[in-house]
């Protein structure tokens, strides 16, 4: 956990409003993500989790309100965006299966200014994912579940953004490949990346998380420390089922 | 025998290598947009005819005639986008493949008209011919299948070096494989629409000298290898490029040797016979996957 006393933020959300087709989906939520905090944001499946980190990535239009990067008002398209320095690891990784690991990286780093740079960041990512260079030539579709989430949060390090959005990194695997996920993203936050992370299970993140949200409905409706909505069992059978 | 074989095998990959050529093409366009270019036939006449105009009525080298036509070529590739596609993109993304279908249908009829308009409709020579054979013992190979298929080898090395070395290449490959998560990693999907359509048109372009060298230049030039590339297309799976070559190679040997045992006439439904079958057996081309879409 890292302290995020004075720092400025990297991520302001301003009464956003977002959704799909007829469906209002995020129904003005305002949050703010200072650097090198960890913010998180549970709830149940179907409250607008995802829609959220996509909402700000630029794939889901933006309806009402505003985000702002180190206080530059986003253009709303994910290219931008991601010039602005916001890397989404997305939920089910959305690997580009047809390419190796590396090239999968490689795609991270494709906003990067020079080869030294990409190298930088290559050495960094095989650093903290040893794994990643062991796979490298190894073709993405043929990567297990856990070593796909890796090579999601290694491709969205590669872009070395100001902040890293993690959809639920936790979906779909074995609970030991959790526990080397969240390892993974333990790490991260103790290095001072500003992490804002999206996840169904308020318990992963405890002890982590500097600040957490509960999104229930579209809407923000608690907001605290994580072992504060730990303590509330009433919050917890509301929102979360127990 | 030798030389019928080696006559049947020569043709064969002649035919091969010009199909491959409008099949990347193609395949190209369908796989990183979802984009069936049905102007593509007319952008392989417009090829053929510029090359013509410049060699001609110019006077200017063959290389200025091969120059121009992949220049004229990415040069429609760009009109097709800015007055089409960019538009229609910004509309509803469902009806998109629909819709860009009917419109560059219109854009081919239109160009093979203005063409005809300006050009005529009597069938004109293309210059760009070798004359003579390589002869290696009881073999005869003729220069200009020669040279075909050395273009063609030279264009595909081209393309396979831009699409897997270079940082567009891996833009384009990564929007074909996953439009979102390229956007997520900084990558402009119109600007990479724009370059595979200007690819796909330089391709076009020389594909349409290469073709007319074989026959003759014409208005409806590019709509027999642009109906063969699309039936080979389809059996290769829609958007797989090593695919739509081996299909194309493959398809266009058989077209050949058919064509020799059975006549001429029965090349051209033996390809439909096989991609009916393909068709039945693995909808999704022999390459290609089968795709899944949520409801």
């Amino acid at each position: 956990m890292t302290s995020a006393v004075a720092k400025p933020p990297v991520l302001q959300l301003d009464a956003i409003v977002s959704g799909y087709d007829g469906l209002e989906v995020l129904k003005g939520i305002s949050l703010t993500v200072n650097a090198g905090e960890f913010v998180t944001v549970v709830g149940p499946n179907g409250h607008g989790k995802s829609t959220l980190l996509k909402t700000i990535s630029g794939l889901v239009p933006l309806r009402g309100g505003q985000i702002s990067i180190d206080g530059q008002r986003l253009s709303g398209k994910p290219h931008e965006t991601a010039m602005l320095g916001v890397a989404h690891v997305p939920q089910g990784d959305m690997l580009f299966a047809q390419m190796s690991v590396l090239e999968n990286l490689l795609m991270g780093a494709y906003l990067a200014p020079d080869k030294a740079e990409i190298k930088r960041r290559l050495d960094e990512v095989y650093t903290l994912l040893p794994k990643l260079a062991d796979r490298r030539n190894q073709i993405a579709s043929s990567l297990s579940g856990g070593e796909r989430r890796m090579a999601g949060i290694g491709r969205g390090l590669m872009m070395g953004g100001r902040i890293l959005l993690i959809d639920e990194p936790s979906l779909g695997l074995a609970p030991l490949i959790i526990d080397q996920v969240y390892g993974v993203i333990a790490e991260l936050s103790k290095v001072g990346r500003t992490i804002l992370l999206v996840e169904e299970n308020p318990a992963r993140v405890e002890d982590l998380a500097d600040r957490l949200h509960l999104l229930d409905d579209g809407a923000i409706v608690w907001s605290g420390k994580p072992a504060e909505l730990m303590a509330r069992d009433e919050l917890l059978a509301t929102y979360l089922g127990g | 025998m030798t030389d019928v074989l080696m006559a049947i095998l020569v043709a064969g990959f002649t035919s091969g290598a010009l199909y491959a050529l409008a099949t990347v093409g193609l395949s190209l366009v369908w796989g990183s947009m979802g984009m069936l270019n049905m102007a593509h036939a007319a952008m392989l006449t417009l090829g053929g005819y510029v090359a013509f105009t410049v060699i001609t009525s110019l006077g200017l080298p063959i290389a200025i005639g091969f120059a121009g036509a992949i220049l004229v070529g990415a040069a429609a590739g760009a009109i097709l986008y800015f007055a089409i596609v960019r538009n229609l993109l910004k509309n509803d993304k469902s009806t998109f493949e629909s819709n860009v279908m009917i419109a560059t249908v219109g854009i081919g009829i239109a160009l093979e008209n203005a063409i005809l308009l300006i050009y005529g409709g009597q069938p004109l020579k293309q210059p760009v011919s070798i004359a003579g054979a390589f002869r290696l013992g009881p073999l005869t190979l003729p220069w200009q299948n020669l040279m075909i298929i050395a273009v063609v080898v030279v264009m595909m090395v081209v393309v396979s070096l831009a699409l897997g070395r270079t940082r567009m290449g891996r833009a384009i490959r990564a929007t074909a494989q996953n439009r979102d998560a390229a956007q997520l990693m900084g990558v402009a999907v119109n600007r990479v629409y724009l370059q595979v359509l200007m690819l796909s048109g330089a391709l076009a372009g020389i594909c349409g000298v290469m073709v007319s060298s074989m026959t003759q230049l014409s208005p409806p030039l590019g709509n027999d290898p642009m109906l063969k590339a699309f039936i080979m297309c389809v059996v290769a799976g829609l958007g797989n490029l090593p695919g739509a070559v081996a299909a194309a190679l493959g398809l266009a040997l058989l077209e050949s040797f058919v064509q020799y045992a059975l006549g001429a006439r029965w090349g051209f439904p033996s390809l439909l016979f096989v991609v009916i079958a393909v068709l039945i057996w693995r909808p999704s081309g022999l390459f290609g996957r089968a795709e899944i879409r949520r409801m």
